[in-house]
């Protein structure tokens, strides 16, 4: 496998699909990541990035139902494998340490 | 409704043409949930086609490789370069052969297509027609390019409804002032107003509906506009012509877009020529007209009315002179090819030597073919093991065909676009060695369609043969390494070099005996002597006024050794008139007619068969006296010394009694194309040319007195001077410039067949290496 740390974008993918749950597909997570962080971001490029992440194992997908709306096609649906979990837990925790180190009165000063 | 909600079909298809197969259901489904969901957002159409366009993206899209099955069978430019270069000689030399075959080919047709759209560029081309004059010599028509003033607005008078408009078109030469620079110009035309609306040639500045309106004005080529004036504007400027009229530069024409038969520096205002006496005259024939009519058919009508209408105008003439002229309308698109026309001041092609050109052109394509397929198909056997490996791996039939010809195709483009540098690159040098002024024009629908057709045959001849033959190779039978020599095969092989070499054969015969021709034209004795004789121009009134002082002064220089002056140099102008001789009933026969004076004959060589050439002891000769050729005499149905002393009238030139006081030897006073024709030398009148026999011997020093003699005598005139030979040379050059053309390129072309030989035999000789290898060991000695 290569490299398991994350980027930013990615980070921020795998917490939108967590969010959604079982809405975790295409359209549901662009509409999000506009909404959420106003990301305005291609389907073409979340494909991108959302099967990177699967090939890290961090992602998994399913096919799932059909609605009309789609014209009977169905749709992906992501969901975080535990190795996902995981490196979403590691990313926080990381950020968390690192931020617990920074002095107070820096962060004062930039506020 | 429904078709609003649904997104264009061909996004759909897109997808589902280049995505991979497993995606295309999802990406469909979301592309077509994203455009509903957009129904009420603006721009929805170029946001939803965003999309579309980003989903195209390494991660969605099929691979390559999957679309075509297996890499070992797919189109392989580095093999094919590969293969070229393990065989560099015979790649060499089918590639470059191939590519020079196609730069003779361009060049060609490039000349080819320039000489046969000669006035091509005209608006009114398909209405445009030439009057010409159709006099007979004997019974023998012959047609005259020129008519005279007064043609024109009578034909548009007598033929309201089916001339629509004339032109006519005076060509001169004169000298040309600006400020203190002189110009001798020798094609100077003086048109109608109209010129510019008549014909298209293009002007770059200047209206052309009224450039030539005012009786001043004046329109120069832009290499005129240049020589005289540089880089400032030309418009307004002032230009004398014969150091007297003045004319203001009104327009300047742009280059011509392609060949024509006229050719011009700079187009006056006829005005200024309608103010001479001599120009009203209806036999003072010197100008082209040229006539517009609505349609062909029309044209063909009118032509029978024509007669009619010379009788009206010129009816008393033809009776006095006893010889009718008659009047042809030719169409613009012809004068040029027409060479058989007498006195114009035309440009001229040769139709037959287009077509021999063009015969040419074919053989050089044919042979450069040959040699390509015939090479491409002997290479081809060299890769039987390698299609043999490709078939045990499971290459299919079709992969194998489509192999060879993706191959022979990228070769083909090798050499296409090598010939098109070469071409580019050759091109002045080619113009330059045959005084060509050839263009290539890539674009040209002729020559893109002819690529195509081009690759289309070759591919077809060289690629898909070799292709079908060997992927129907058992490969069990090549692996196994047996011979691959189908005698079907070496047959069509056979077949072609035969040709080729029969071709070849047929272009050496064909220049030799064309070579054979030229050299006639250069070499045959034409019955005067041409060396050493320097004509000078007699063209200004002043000299022509001191002519015989001229003379005198020119004798008394020790060089100079005789001097004689005349209306027509030999392959020069001629006119015809008719005659009648005492004691010969016959109806008066026409005869070419020759102004000169009593030293022509000593000067020129020409011998004396009967009675005795002018003298300057008989005064009578000073009142004309007439000297017939042989053949002359022959037409009139005497012995030359029956001729003698009979008495000759000319109706046409208010000469009467004149006797003949001698027959002179036929000698060639027309170009060689032509037979002799019965001529008349007659001691007197209207001169045009002075004849100057010198010592050749520091001949600059002779031409320097010349010319301070002519400048003394005629000031401010520059004089115009030419050596007899070139000006025989002048007549022939269209006939040496396509000998030459032709030499050159058969020559190639044998040189091609003998490249494609060498490179078969090279490539024989390395296919039976090892034979070759086994009889030396054997003890063959090196000449067996």
């Amino acid at each position: 496998m290569r490299g398991t740390n994350l980027g930013e974008f990615e980070e921020l993918l795998l917490l939108i699909v967590l969010i959604l749950q079982e809405e975790a597909y295409m359209l549901r997570i662009k509409d999000e990541i506009k909404n959420q962080v106003n990301r305005s971001i291609s389907m073409g490029a979340l494909h991108t990035t959302l099967s990177r992440l699967e090939k890290k194992d961090f992602l998994k997908s399913e096919m799932g139902g059909a609605t009309a709306e789609r014209g009977g096609r169905r749709k992906r649906i992501y969901e975080l494998t535990a190795d996902g979990k995981v490196s979403l837990q590691q990313a926080k925790e990381m950020r968390a340490s690192l931020w617990s180190q920074v002095p107070s009165f820096e962060l004062k000063f930039n506020g | 409704m429904a078709n609003s909600d649904h997104p264009p079909r061909f996004s759909l298809f897109l997808i589902r043409w280049l995505c991979k197969d497993e995606l295309v259901e999802e990406l469909e489904g979301n592309l077509i949930q994203y455009y509903k969901e957009k129904e009420r957002v603006p721009f929805r159409a170029i946001r939803y086609w965003r999309q579309v366009i980003q989903y195209l993206r390494p991660s969605t899209l099929k691979s390559l490789k999957t679309q075509i099955s297996g890499p070992m069978f797919i189109f392989n430019p580095l093999l094919t370069f590969r293969n070229l270069y393990r065989h560099k000689s015979t790649s060499l030399i089918s590639i470059f052969g191939f590519a020079l075959g196609l730069v003779a080919t361009f060049f060609l047709y490039s000349y080819i297509h320039s000489e046969v759209t000669t006035d091509h560029f005209h608006a009114n081309k398909g209405e445009i027609y030439r009057t010409v004059r159709v006099s007979d010599i004997n019974g023998t028509p012959y047609r005259i390019g020129v008519t005279s003033v007064p043609y024109a607005q009578a034909l548009l008078n007598d033929f309201p409804e089916d001339i629509l408009e004339v032109t006519r078109v005076v060509p001169q030469d004169g000298l040309v002032t600006v400020e203190e620079k002189r110009f001798m110009e020798n094609n100077v035309v003086f048109a109608d107003d109209n010129f510019f609306e008549f014909f298209s040639y293009p002007l770059k500045a200047g209206d052309k509906s009224s450039v030539l309106a005012t009786a001043n004005s004046v329109v120069l080529s832009p290499s005129a506009a240049t020589k005289y004036f540089g880089t400032d504007d030309p418009l307004g400027q002032l230009i004398k012509m014969d150091n007297e009229y003045e004319f203001i530069v009104s327009g300047v024409m742009d280059e011509f877009p392609a060949n024509s038969h006229l050719d011009f520096n700079m187009v006056f205002s006829i005005d200024l020529l309608e103010g001479f006496d001599w120009f009203d005259g209806w036999w003072n024939n010197s100008l082209h007209t040229y006539v517009r009519v609505p349609n062909p058919a029309r044209a063909h009508q009118l032509e029978g009315k024509l007669d009619q209408f010379m009788e009206k105008y010129m009816g008393d003439d033809f009776a006095r002179s006893g010889s009718k002229v008659g009047l042809e309308l030719e169409p613009l698109e012809d004068i040029y090819f027409n060479d058989e026309t007498r006195y114009d001041f035309a440009r001229h092609g040769n139709y037959a030597s287009i077509v021999t050109l063009a015969i040419v052109t074919i053989a050089i394509l044919f042979i450069a073919c040959f040699n390509y397929v015939n090479l491409s198909i002997a290479q081809s056997f060299t890769r039987a093991k390698e299609v043999g490996v490709r078939k045990v791996l499971g290459g299919a039939k079709s992969r194998l065909i489509f192999q060879f010809l993706t191959e022979s195709l990228l070769i083909l483009f090798i050499s296409i676009l090598l010939s098109i540098g070469i071409c580019e690159l050759l091109l002045p040098v080619f113009n330059a060695s045959f005084g060509l002024e050839v263009e290539l024009n890539w674009l040209d629908q002729n020559v893109v369609i002819f690529m195509l057709v081009l690759v289309l045959v070759i591919i077809l001849t060289s690629g898909v043969y070799p292709a079908l033959l060997l992927s129907s190779f058992k490969s069990v039978a090549i692996l196994r390494g047996s011979k691959l020599s189908s005698g079907k095969n070496v047959g069509l092989r056979k077949a072609l070099v035969v040709t080729q070499f029969a071709i070849s054969i047929f272009l050496i015969v064909a220049s030799l005996l064309i070579g054979i021709q030229t050299s006639f034209l250069n070499s045959k004795d034409l019955g005067f002597d041409k060396e050493a004789v320097v004509l000078v121009d007699l063209n200004n009134s002043g000299i022509r006024h001191n002519r015989e002082q001229f003379k005198d002064r020119l004798l008394g220089h020790a060089n100079i050794l005789q001097v004689s002056s005349f209306s027509g140099e030999p392959g020069g102008f001629y006119d015809a008139s008719a005659f009648e001789v005492t004691g010969i009933d016959k109806p008066p026969s026409r005869m070419r007619t020759l102004f000169t004076d009593t030293e022509y004959f000593n000067l020129m060589g020409i011998e004396i068969v009967a009675g005795r050439s002018f003298s300057k002891e008989v005064a009578s000769d000073q009142e004309f006296a007439v000297v017939l050729n042989e053949k002359a005499v022959a037409e009139l149905g005497v012995d030359p010394e029956e001729a003698i002393g009979r008495k000759v009238t000319m109706p046409g030139w208010d000469i009467a009694n004149v006797p003949i006081v001698g027959v002179a030897k036929d000698y060639h006073f027309i170009s060689l194309r032509d037979e002799i024709e019965p001529l008349a030398i007659l001691c007197g009148g209207f001169h045009r040319k002075l004849a100057v026999k010198i010592n050749m011997r520091d001949a600059k020093d002779q031409l320097v007195f010349i010319d301070q003699t002519f400048s003394e005598l005629a000031p401010g005139f520059p004089m115009s001077y030419q050596f007899l030979d070139d000006r025989l040379g002048d007549l022939y050059e269209k006939e040496t410039q396509q000998t030459r053309i032709f030499s050159a390129f058969s020559g190639l072309s044998i040189f091609l067949a003998c490249l494609g030989i060498f490179g078969l035999a090279a490539y024989a000789a390395q296919q039976r290496q090892k034979e070759l290898g086994i009889r030396k060991v054997l003890g063959a000695p090196q000449s067996s």
